[in-house]
């Protein structure tokens, strides 16, 4: 066993997968707790005891960094890292590389962090950081794209798995969104502001395009990449269909680029480039969908393994908030049901059905899958996953159907009329119908939250355990060679 | 691994292995997918056909049966195709018409008759309740309360700027700057409080007379010359926004019945010291002549307008 375990980590470099999957945990621990904290924020403003760092405008964007990028990020890191090697039966390319790709991401997540809580932005969602770490990701994103490509060149397979063909994308595609998006003249050299190089709304455009493309590359794309090697192998069974993994992939990849412009609907974008959003969103629900079928499908024969598996219940469970965001999204993206759904916590829900049952829920499964395998040992406690499986999947309901409540409703509030054609209700009057939702919505974050904590902790304790076993079978093994000596 | 699907005997892995087990059957696309796909192609060739959809160099495709007739400002009426500011201008539009009557004649008629006809009175609660609510609520409060010591109190008998339809309306379109100058330099200490015990002996509270005869004697004389704004009786002059000292209304000094003499005169004697410096903006230009008027009728009878 000792020999086995010496012989994958010199073929295979762990090291790197390892690191990277526990600050996936480290920074989705701390991500959701901001989470909580501003949702609580939001049902109790009072909570955000006048100190300007903790306000919810500055953490808002520190919770989606660290959960986005942090540990959404470092889970596709140490997968894709995974993935790779096995599937191209090699090592990784450039240990140093890699080791700069770890170091550049952790410093560039956690200078985010910090720097938003001081309060410095570039003010555009999802890529507030400003142009200093702006660089540092650039940096290290080509470097990522570089070791992916030289690692798929030594592969010593003569195809690449459909995995990596979506990893791919997702490294090519977010390199391409982020330095885009990013494009900017800084104020001076020793200044952290920084002026846009586009103007207008086609600066609205390119931030909405880099937006949904982050969701469509980043949080879809990547994640089906993880999904197509988790899943197949914690069944133990082939993939449903290879042909549809071709077409959904062409598909979803050609597709998602055009559809950023439906978060700008009903605003000063040329209204043919809000048609072509919304129609593209349409396209796009069955390509979206093939990747669930080929997941959920590739269970057929096996579902029983759903009842004695609490790794495949997460993995299947993912699939399912999977296929119903990507209902969801293009439903949303009409004009006319974005008239009554935009500006409204349905919007908040809908990121959250596809973050946290879809990304969180895949990443859960595959890290359950990962551990034991990347420190030769057993899962600490199969118990603890259950209880986490339950604790999340409640969370996210109440998560869920609390901001559709409140999103459709404060929607209806906010364009309803009195028999005399007049405004029924102030603002006012909707923010305060809101608070009991947003009670709901936080208890939910919170259940979400105790999850991944009872995760990190069955997590501590498998590393502990392997430490343990290993110590013991070296003890074992010195004992057996010094009575082969004494004899 | 294909001996073990015997019950799918005609599906085959394309006969790739990675990672060990890794393979894929070769499973035809799932037909309900596959006609579901044309569907949504479907959908949105017919989208691309009615509404403006694919850019032409500097033009677009306009989309087809699609023509909104709306009326600008200066009357003249357009025909355009379909577009979203169109659509919004004929929304409005249209539900301007509606209410087009009743708003003409509330934009003719005196405040007495909005008052007096069921109809109008009904249709400008209506509108002033969210207008109230968007506008004026922040400072004065949903029900018109104020806050004590910053906001005046719209909801009670007392007019710092006077309470008819003209004044308020007044009030709304120019906005007020409420003044009274600071008396820290120009009275000593035994004089503000001198001045601050006649103040509250105005509103029946029961004081040193001594110290109210003096107080009064400053007030109504060089010394202080309270009198200019607030009276020789201490009633106030609303052309100068000076309140009526008399009425037991206090707005900015808080003074309350329940507490003590002592404190009561800190609390007045701190407003003498530092002096008033308030203003509600200006809403002429931010509502319209028809918006100011109902939120005068509303106003007006929130607090017994006069």
């Amino acid at each position: 066993m000792a020999v086995a375990t010496a012989g994958a980590a010199e073929q295979y470099n762990y090291d790197i997968v390892r690191k990277f999957t526990v600050m996936a945990v480290v920074w989705g621990v701390l991500g959701m707790l901001v989470g909580v904290y501003i949702a609580s924020e939001l049902a109790w403003p009072a909570l955000n005891l006048d100190i300007p760092y903790i306000t919810f405008g500055r953490l808002r964007p520190v919770h989606t960094t660290l959960v986005i990028f942090g540990f959404g990020g470092s889970a596709l890191f140490a997968t894709s890292y995974y993935v790779v090697q096995r599937t191209c039966q090699t090592r990784l390319y450039g240990d140093g590389l890699a080791e700069f790709t770890f170091w550049g991401w952790q410093i560039a997540i956690g200078a985010a962090a910090v720097s938003y809580m001081l309060g410095y932005t570039q003010a555009r969602e999802y890529a507030e950081m400003v142009w200093p770490i702006d660089i540092l990701i650039a940096v290290t994103w080509v470097i990522y794209f570089y070791i992916y490509v030289q690692t798929l060149r030594r592969r010593s397979q003569p195809h690449i798995y459909v995995a990596n063909w979506f990893f791919i994308a997702f490294i090519l595609a977010t390199a391409l969104l982020h330095i885009f998006n990013n494009m900017e003249v800084p104020v001076s050299l020793f200044s952290l502001k920084s002026y846009s190089l586009h103007a207008g709304v086609q600066d609205a455009m390119t931030q909405w395009w880099y937006g949904h493309n982050a969701v469509g590359f980043f949080l879809t794309a990547a994640f089906l990449g993880m999904m197509y090697y988790f899943v197949p192998k914690q069944a133990g069974r082939p993939v449903y269909s290879y042909r549809l993994s071709i077409i959904h992939f062409w598909a979803l990849i050609f597709l998602y680029m055009w559809v950023g412009a439906h978060h700008l609907h009903w605003t000063a974008l040329p209204d043919w480039t809000s048609t072509l959003a919304a129609t593209f969103s349409i396209l796009l629900l069955m390509p979206s969908w093939g990747g669930m079928i080929n997941g959920i499908m590739t269970l057929s024969g096996a579902w029983d393994k759903l009842r004695t598996d609490p790794v495949i219940r997460f993995l299947i469970v993912a699939l399912s908030f999977y296929g119903m965001s990507t209902f969801e999204g293009p439903l949303l993206s009409l004009k006319s049901v974005n008239a009554l759904s935009h500006y409204t916590d349905w919007t908040v829900g809908h990121v959250h059905m596809g973050a946290l049952g879809w990304v969180a829920m895949i990443s859960f499964g595959s890290l359950y899958h990962l551990v034991p395998r990347l420190w030769n040992t057993t899962l600490y406690s199969l118990r603890l996953v259950y209880l986490h499986f339950w604790l999340a999947t409640i969370g996210i309901v109440l998560y869920i159907s609390a901001m559709w409540g409140a999103g459709i409703i404060q929607g209806l509030m906010l364009r309803a009329f009195d028999e005399y054609g007049n405004l029924a209700y102030t603002f006012i009057e909707s923010v305060a119908f809101l608070h009991k939702p947003y009670v709901v919505r936080a208890a939910g974050g919170a259940l979400f939250v105790t999850g991944i904590i009872v995760m990190a902790y069955n997590i501590f304790m498998t590393v502990r355990k392997a430490r343990r076993e290993e110590a013991e079978l070296e003890a074992r093994l010195a004992a057996k060679m010094a009575r082969a000596a004494a004899s | 691994m294909s001996s073990k699907e015997t019950h799918k005997p005609a599906v085959q892995t394309t006969g790739h292995a990675w990672d060990g087990d890794l393979q894929e059957f070769n499973n035809p696309l799932p037909r309900w997918w596959l006609w579901a796909f044309y569907a949504t192609v479907v959908f949105a060739v017919i989208y691309w056909v009615i509404y403006p959809a694919w850019p032409l160099g500097r033009d677009y495709t306009k989309g087809l049966f699609n023509t909104i007739t709306y009326e600008t400002s200066d009357g003249r009426q357009v025909e355009t195709h379909w577009n979203t500011r169109a659509r919004f201008l004929r929304e409005m539009q249209a539900a301007r018409a509606k209410q087009e009557q009743i708003l003409q004649r509330l934009a003719g008629v005196p405040y007495q008759e909005i008052a007096a006809d069921r109809e109008l009175s009904a249709f400008a609660y209506s509108m002033a309740k969210v207008l109230f609510a968007d506008n004026c609520a922040a400072c004065h409060q949903s029900g018109g309360a104020g806050v004590a010591g910053l906001y005046p109190n719209l909801a009670d008998d007392a007019w710092l700027w006077g309470g008819t339809y003209a004044e308020i309306e007044q009030t709304i379109r120019n906005g007020r700057r409420g003044f009274m100058p600071s008396f820290a330099r120009a009275l000593d200490e035994q004089q503000l409080d001198d001045v601050a015990t006649f103040v509250l002996s105005l509103s029946g509270f029961e004081v040193d007379p001594e110290a109210a005869r003096r107080g009064g004697a400053i007030f109504n004389g060089q010394a202080g010359g309270c009198y200019y704004c607030h009276t020789h009786e201490g009633t106030g002059m609303t052309s100068q926004g000076a309140a009526n000292l008399t009425d037991a209304v206090w707005t900015v000094a808080r003074v309350q019945a329940t507490a003590g003499v002592e404190a009561n005169k800190e609390a007045v004697k701190a407003v003498i010291r530092k002096g008033i410096q308030r203003e509600m903006p200006a809403w002429a230009g931010r509502l319209d002549d028809t918006e100011i008027r109902i939120l005068t009728f509303y106003v007006h009878q929130l607090g017994g307008g006069q």
